[in-house]
């Protein structure tokens, strides 16, 4: 087996594999359909889902160095500005803005 | 149209720009020509699963394996498809596509935004999958061709991810109202954090729906 194509069929399985995940939900259950049990779990998949994502995000940060202290103070800009102007864009640029120049001085 | 999607996307561009930037200097260091990145990115377009096989194409760890791996690290997108059983449309190749485009931040934008009022739903998600893909590959090609001339200084960009959650996270809570929620996946993700550190955020989903799943069972008792 040459390199290129054990890297084509690496790639083959992966997509197989990735897709299976995403698509397995809408095999499995048609939509519209009533199912109390599902419906429950759907609508409240997305705030909880979002606050695992924004807890995960924050776990690799080490928070004995000044990289916590710039995660702390760029959170703390984004969600200010979010409360204030509730414009997403703005919100995100700023809090990244302050981080990008933080890490980078 | 175009434009409010472009607007919409534009937070997963400074998060999926970077990161596949980061994917194509890293898979340029296997040594395949740089164009086989961008065809990872268009057939795969999953984050934590292609740096994951960087490191395993380097082993040259066999295909089973592979499969198996992927399978896991994406099986978070079994549940994101529940919460968007009703808001992909009819089958067609736009659905199949849907779907292969949902990553976390797709899903993230689509569970929380409202789509403005005067354009089609479908439509608008579509675009949205397609924009968001199209600045993955577009990050993949740059980082695997220009991997020892890159001037421009992205250290820190990705806190765009971090920066756009917190936000989809303020929203839902405008949205939903209730802390239930969010203090079961709060208390989720500290339990899954302390036991299995690295791979938090499938154990944090499972734990959190089968505690809200309990928690309605044991009411739904009491009411009887």
């Amino acid at each position: 087996m040459t390199d290129i194509s054990y890297l084509l069929l690496v790639m083959l399985v992966m997509t197989v594999a990735t897709y299976a995940t995403r698509l397995a939900p809408f095999m499995l259950f048609s939509r519209g359909q009533e199912r109390p049990l599902i419906n429950f779990i759907a609508k409240n998949t997305p705030p909880m889902v979002m606050t695992i994502l924004v807890i995960y995000m924050l776990k690799g940060v080490n928070y004995s160095s000044f990289e916590g202290v710039y995660t702390f103070i760029a959170l703390l800009v984004t969600v200010v500005f979010h409360l204030y102007r509730r414009n997403a864009l703005l919100s995100i640029i700023a809090g990244t803005a302050v981080y990008m120049v933080a890490v980078q001085m | 149209m175009i434009r409010s999607v472009i607007k919409t996307t534009l937070p997963i561009l400074f998060g999926f720009l970077p990161l596949g930037i980061a994917f194509g200097i890293l898979f340029q260091e296997l040594g395949y020509p740089w164009y086989f990145a961008t065809l990872m990115g268009i057939c795969v377009y999953a984050g934590a699963a292609q740096f994951m096989a960087v490191g395993m194409l380097g082993a040259g760890v066999g295909l089973f394996e592979i499969a198996i791996s992927t399978f896991f690290l994406n099986s978070r997108h079994l549940f994101y498809g529940l919460a968007l059983l009703n808001s992909f449309g009819a089958w067609g190749l736009r659905k199949f596509y849907l779907i292969f485009g949902l990553t976390d931040e797709t899903y993230a934008l689509m569970t929380t935004i409202t789509v403005p009022k005067e354009f089609n739903r479908e439509r608008y998600y579509f675009l949205i999958t397609l924009f968001s893909q199209s600045y993955w590959v577009l990050g993949c090609s740059i980082g695997a061709l220009a991997s020892s001339s890159l001037d421009f200084n992205t250290e820190g960009m990705d806190f765009a991810a971090t920066a756009l959650f917190t936000v989809l996270l303020i929203e839902q809570w405008l949205k939903v109202r209730k802390p239930l929620p969010f203090v079961v996946a709060f208390g989720s993700s500290c339990i899954t954090l302390i036991l299995f550190f690295q791979h938090m955020l499938l154990a944090a989903i499972v734990l959190s729906i089968t505690t809200i799943i309990v928690l309605r069972f044991i009411k739904s008792k009491k009411n009887d």
